[in-house]
C-alpha cells in the first residue's frame, strides 16, 4: 500500500509487463524438491508405523461408567498399562455402558473368550481394602487373562473384582450349607488356623433347601483337601462351659467379623485321595458336628417301645456297645387302633459306616441289600434296640443297640417307611426283674443250716490249734541241745581258719621286707625304661647321632 | 520535504491493495473494482480513522480486565494459585526462569501496550495533521503490524498447559476469564492495525485533499 | 532486475518487488512439504507429560477440544482458527493455485483464491504457536517429565517451511499469469 510515482499516461490495462514463465529446470530447482520428498517419507513412515503398532480395539460393557473417562482411563494387567479407553457411550438398549478401548499390539494375545474385565476403584470389603492407588491415580480397568483358545473382542465387564484370578493356582470346591450365617463372598477359609482360601460365590440351590457355596483353596494347601475332608462354619466364637471348664474357640478375629470356614481331614484308618476340582462337600455348623460325622450314608429306622420314654430327647445318642452310631430324630406317641395300646415311636438315624465290616474293604459302594441281609442275620441272633439310662441322677435315656440272648424272635419290618427295628424293653423294667430275682434267690438260701455248720467248723479248728501248740513245745526241749553242741564245733573250726588268714595278711602287708624289695626293683626298672625312651626320641630326630655323637645345643 | 513528481492519486491512478495493479477508476465512480482481482478499489481505506478509533477504544476497555482477571489457575497437590498475566510473569521470574519470564513479559504485556500506545499516537498525529518524523512513524507502524501477532503467545501457552496438565489431584491447569479478555485485546488491536491506512500520514505532507 | 534483487520505495523504503528466481518451483515444493508436515503435526501428539506414572499427551486438536470442554469456547475457537484453520486453508489454497500453474495453466477462481489468501494471511500464527510450545515446555519441565511428541518437530519444520514459503512465493507472478489468461481469453 505504498505510493508509486509513475509517468502519466498509463492506461488501465496497457503496459503490463508479461510475466516471465520460467520453464527452465536447473539443478537448484530439482534440489528443492528434496524437501517435500523428505517430508513425505517422514510422514508416510510415521503413519505406517502408527498403523502397524495399533493393537485391536475391544468393547466392554459395564452397568455404570463411573470413573471411566475417554482418553484417560487405562486398562492394566498386573499393574502394567496395556490399553486406553477411547470412548464411553450408552448402549442402544440403554441398559449398559459400552466402553471402547484400544489395546496395545503386544497385549492382543490376552483377549481370550474368558478374559475378564472389571473397574478397579477404592473398595472396602470385609476382609481387605483394595485399590487405594486409584484415589490418586484415577480409576482403571483391571484385567484377568483367561485360558481359552478363542479370541474375543466384545466383553461384558464384571461389576466387582473377582475374588480369585485365573492365574492363582489352586482348586475350587462346592459346599452345601443349610444357611449362610455370616458368610459372604470373600470370607476366609482356614486350615489349622492358616488362611488358605476364600469363598468365591454363593447362591441358593434350585430346590431352595440349601445354599451352594463355591470356595477356592490356594495351592499348595489344596492338596490337604481329601475326599473325606470335613468343612464347618468357623465364624464367630465357640464358647462352651461344661464339667471340664470353659472353652473359647475361635479361628481368628477376621472370621469373627467376616465369618469363615475351616476344614480338617479326620484321622482315619485309611488315607483318602485328594479331592478333585469341584467336588461337593457338606458344610457343618461347628467343629464338633463336623468331626463327629464322618458319614455319608444315613439310614433311618423306627423303634416302637411300650414303656415310658421320659428322659429321651431328640438328639440322644444311639449307642452300640459304647460307640455312638446314630441319634434320635423323632419321638412320637401313637395309638394302635387295633390293640388300643399306646406305642412310643422313636425314629433314629443310623450311620452304618460307623460299624465297619471286618473285611477292611472300603464301603463306598455297599449295596443296601447286603446291609439288609446283614441286619436280618444280626436280628436273628438277638440284635435289638433298648432304652437305657444314661444318667441315673437326671434320668436321661439313650437308645442302646446290642445282642440280647434269650429274646423272643423278631424280624425287621422292611416295608415300613422307615423300617422298624425290633426292640426289647428297657433298662428299668429289667432292673426290677433282676432285683426281684436276686431277692428270690436270697430267700431260698438255707441260712440256719449254714449257720450251724459254721459253728461246728469253728470248734474243730480250735482243737487243731491246741495240738499244734503242744508239738512246738516238744521241739523246743529235745531237739535244741544237740544242735547247740554241733554249733560249738563249727565255731572252733572257724577260729582256726581265721588265724591262718591273719598270717597271710601279714606277709602281704605293706611294710613286709619282701614287698619293699619288690617295690625298689620296680622303680629302677621304670627309670631305665624312661631313659631308653628319651634316647629313642633323640635318635628319631637326629639319626646321625649314632655315628657323630650328641650335638651341643645350638641356640 | 518534497518528493518529486505528483502522487499517482493526484493523477487519478489507484493501486489495488490486493494485487498491486495500478488502474484508473472513473472519476466520480465510488464502487470501482480492480480489473484483475475484482476487489473494491479505494484511494484510502474508507472510514479508516473512525474504525481504528472504535477498535482501539474497545481494546483499551478490554485491556483492563485482561490484566486484572485471572489468566490461568494452577492447582497442585499442595497449592492452588490463580495467576493474572503480571503475577504469572513475576512467579516465573522468582522461580528461576528469568528468560521465559522476559519473553512472556514482552509478548503479553509490552507488546499489547506498545500497540495500543503507538496506534493512538499515529491516530492522533493524523488527526492533528502533523508532519514530523514521518519515517519514524511509518517504521513504528510496520513494527506494530509485524509484532501484533506475537501477543498470542500467552494464549497458546495457556491452551497447551490447560490441555496437558490434567492429572487429577496431582496437578491441574485451567484457563481463566482473563484469557478471553486478553484474546479479545489481541484480536481487536490486530484489526485496528489493519484498519489504519498509513497513507493517511503522508497526506498532510502533500498538502492535498485528505481522503477521509 | 537482477535475480534476487529487490526494488524499494523511495519514499518509505518498503520493498516493492523482489525478483525471486524459480519462485514457482520452489514455492510448490515448499508447499507440498509444508502440507505433509502440517498433517503430521496435527495427527500426532505435540507434547506428553508424565508424573509418577500418570501421564497425558495431546495433539493440537485435542488441546483445542479440551479447552472447549473447559467452558472457554472463545479462546478455543481463537486457537483453532489461528493455529489450525488458517494455516491449513493457506496451504490448501496455495496447492490449488501452484499445482496447475506448475503445469502451465491458470486455475479457475484464481483471483478469488488470491484475495482470500491475502485476507487470511495475517491470521496464520504457526510460528507464534511454535514459540508457545517452547515456552510451555520450559514451564512444564520443572514439574513434570516431558515426552516430546512427533508433532513438536513437525511444527518446528512447518514454521521454517512456512517462513521459506513466504519469502519465495511471488504474488506478482501469479497475478501476471492471471493477466495473461485474462488477456488471452479477452476479458
Amino acid at each position: 500500500m505504498s505510493e508509486t510515482v509513475t509517468n502519466p499516461g498509463s492506461a488501465q490495462t496497457a503496459d503490463i509487463p508479461e510475466a516471465i514463465v520460467d520453464r527452465r529446470r536447473h539443478r537448484s530447482s530439482q534440489l528443492i524438491w528434496l524437501i517435500p520428498v523428505v517430508a513425505l517419507i517422514i510422514g508416510l513412515s510415521l503413519g505406517i508405523k502408527a498403523y502397524l503398532e495399533k493393537g485391536p480395539t475391544i468393547t466392554i460393557s459395564f452397568k455404570s461408567g463411573e470413573g471411566i473417562e475417554e482418553g484417560k482411563t487405562k486398562i492394566k494387567y498386573k499393574d502394567v498399562q496395556i490399553g486406553l479407553v477411547r470412548d464411553v457411550s450408552i448402549s442402544s438398549d440403554r441398559s449398559s455402558v459400552v466402553v471402547t478401548a484400544e489395546i496395545e499390539r503386544d497385549a492382543a494375545e490376552f483377549m481370550k473368550a474368558d478374559t475378564r474385565f472389571w473397574v478397579v476403584r477404592a473398595r472396602i470389603t470385609g476382609s481387605s481394602i483394595t485399590g487405594l492407588g486409584t484415589l490418586t491415580g484415577g480409576t482403571y480397568i483391571g484385567m484377568d487373562v483367561g485360558s481359552s483358545q478363542e479370541d474375543k473382542t466384545a466383553f461384558t465387564g464384571l461389576e466387582t473384582p473377582p475374588v480369585v484370578t485365573m492365574d492363582v493356582p489352586g482348586r475350587q470346591f462346592v459346599l452345601h450349607a443349610d444357611d449362610l450365617g455370616s458368610l459372604n463372598v470373600g470370607s476366609p477359609i482356614f486350615y489349622r488356623h492358616l488362611q488358605v482360601g476364600e469363598v468365591v460365590s454363593n447362591e441358593l440351590d434350585q430346590d431352595g433347601e440349601t445354599i451352594l457355596l463355591r470356595i477356592f483353596v490356594r495351592a499348595p494347601y489344596d492338596k490337604y483337601v481329601r475326599q473325606n475332608t470335613r468343612f464347618w462354619h468357623a465364624s464367630g466364637i465357640d464358647f462352651s462351659l461344661d464339667a471340664n471348664g470353659v472353652k473359647i474357640n475361635t479361628e481368628s478375629l477376621l472370621s469373627v467379623m467376616m465369618g469363615g470356614i475351616a476344614f480338617q481331614t479326620p484321622e482315619d484308618f485309611e488315607e483318602y485321595q485328594q479331592a478333585e476340582q469341584n467336588r461337593h462337600f457338606t458344610l457343618f455348623e461347628n467343629r464338633e458336628v463336623a468331626i463327629k460325622s464322618p458319614d455319608s450314608t444315613v439310614e433311618n429306622y423306627r423303634l416302637l417301645f411300650s414303656e415310658s420314654v421320659r428322659g429321651l430327647t431328640v438328639g440322644a445318642p444311639v449307642d452300640l456297645r459304647g460307640i455312638t452310631v446314630g441319634e434320635v430324630t423323632k419321638i412320637k406317641a401313637e395309638i394302635d387302633p387295633a390293640s388300643k395300646k399306646v406305642i412310643m415311636a422313636v425314629q433314629i438315624r443310623f450311620y452304618p459306616e460307623r460299624v465297619k465290616p471286618r473285611s477292611g474293604a472300603t464301603s463306598d459302594q455297599r449295596a443296601t441289600v447286603d446291609s439288609r441281609k446283614l441286619l436280618d442275620a444280626m436280628v436273628k441272633q438277638g440284635f435289638r434296640a433298648q432304652l437305657k439310662s444314661g444318667n441315673l441322677l437326671t434320668g436321661q435315656l439313650y437308645v442302646a443297640l446290642d445282642f440280647f440272648p434269650g429274646v423272643p424272635t423278631a424280624r425287621i419290618d422292611w416295608h415300613g417307611n422307615p423300617p422298624v427295628l425290633p426292640t426289647v424293653s428297657g433298662n428299668m423294667a429289667q432292673l426290677q426283674a433282676s432285683l426281684t430275682q436276686i431277692v428270690q434267690k436270697l430267700e431260698r438260701l438255707p441260712l440256719e443250716e449254714l449257720a450251724g455248720d459254721a459253728r461246728k467248723t469253728v470248734q474243730t479248728l480250735d482243737t487243731t490249734l491246741k495240738s499244734a501248740d503242744k508239738l512246738l513245745k516238744n521241739i523246743d526241749s529235745s531237739v535244741v541241745p544237740e544242735t547247740r553242741l554241733m554249733m560249738e564245733d563249727v565255731r572252733k573250726t572257724l577260729d582256726g581258719a581265721n588265724k591262718a588268714l591273719a598270717e597271710v595278711k601279714q606277709t602281704m602287708s605293706a611294710d613286709a621286707p619282701l614287698q619293699v624289695d619288690l617295690r625298689d626293683t620296680l622303680r629302677e626298672l621304670g627309670r631305665a625304661a624312661q631313659s631308653l625312651r628319651v634316647l629313642g626320641d633323640y635318635l628319631e630326630r637326629n639319626p646321625e647321632a649314632l655315628l657323630r655323637g650328641k650335638k651341643e645345643d645350638q641356640r | 520535504m518534497e518528493w518529486p513528481g505528483r502522487s499517482a492519486a493526484a493523477q487519478g491512478f489507484c493501486s489495488c491493495h490486493v494485487c498491486g495493479l495500478v488502474s484508473r477508476p472513473q472519476p466520480g465512480e465510488t464502487a470501482a473494482r480492480c480489473p484483475r482481482c475484482w476487489t473494491k478499489l479505494y484511494f484510502r481505506r474508507p472510514d479508516s480513522l473512525r474504525r481504528c478509533w472504535a477498535l482501539l477504544l474497545a481494546s483499551y476497555i478490554l485491556y483492563i480486565p485482561a490484566n486484572l482477571m485471572v489468566m490461568m489457575e494452577t492447582g497442585t497437590l499442595i497449592s492452588y494459585r490463580k495467576d493474572t498475566i503480571l503475577s504469572g510473569v513475576i512467579h516465573l521470574w522468582h522461580n528461576g526462569n528469568p528468560g521465559i519470564a522476559t519473553i512472556v513479559f514482552i509478548a503479553s504485556i509490552l507488546v499489547p501496550l506498545f500497540k495500543l500506545v503507538v496506534l493512538t499516537l499515529l491516530l492522533l498525529s493524523v488527526r492533528r495533521g502533523s508532519t514530523w518524523g514521518i519515517k519514524h512513524r511509518i517504521k513504528l507502524y510496520r513494527i506494530v503490524e509485524l509484532v501484533g501477532r506475537w501477543s498470542m503467545l500467552d494464549i497458546f501457552v495457556v491452551t497447551l498447559l490447560a490441555a496437558l496438565v490434567q492429572i487429577q489431584s496431582f496437578a491441574t491447569v485451567r484457563a481463566g476469564a482473563g484469557a478471553i479478555a486478553f484474546g479479545a485485546v489481541v484480536v481487536l488491536t490486530m484489526f485496528a492495525a489493519m484498519e489504519f491506512d498509513p497513507r493517511l500520514m503522508w497526506d498532510p505532507l502533500r498538502k492535498e485533499r485528505t481522503y477521509e | 532486475m537482477p535475480p534476487g534483487g529487490s526494488a524499494c520505495c523511495c519514499c518509505c523504503g518498503a520493498t516493492l518487488y523482489r525478483n525471486l528466481p524459480d519462485s514457482l518451483n520452489r514455492s510448490l515444493a515448499l508447499t507440498v512439504a509444508a502440507a505433509v508436515l502440517f498433517l503430521v503435526a496435527n495427527a500426532f501428539p505435540v507434547l506428553g507429560i508424565n508424573l509418577q506414572g500418570n501421564g497425558n499427551a495431546v495433539t493440537l486438536l485435542q488441546a483445542v477440544q479440551e479447552l472447549w470442554r473447559q467452558d472457554m469456547p472463545l479462546v478455543s475457537t481463537l486457537t483453532f482458527v489461528t493455529a489450525i484453520l488458517v494455516p491449513g486453508l493457506e496451504l490448501v489454497m496455495m496447492l490449488y493455485l501452484l499445482l496447475p500453474l506448475y503445469r502451465g495453466h491458470v486455475p479457475p477462481g484464481t483471483s478469488l483464491i488470491m484475495r482470500l489468501l491475502h485476507a487470511i494471511k495475517p491470521w496464520g500464527m504457526v510460528e507464534v504457536f511454535m514459540l508457545g510450545i517452547l515456552v510451555s515446555l520450559v514451564k512444564l519441565v520443572q514439574d513434570f517429565r516431558i515426552i516430546p511428541g512427533v508433532a513438536l518437530w513437525s511444527f518446528g519444520g512447518l514454521t521454517l517451511l512456512l517462513a521459506a514459503l513466504a519469502s519465495s512465493f511471488n504474488q506478482r507472478d501469479v497475478w501476471a499469469h492471471l493477466d495473461l489468461k485474462q488477456r488471452r481469453s479477452g476479458v
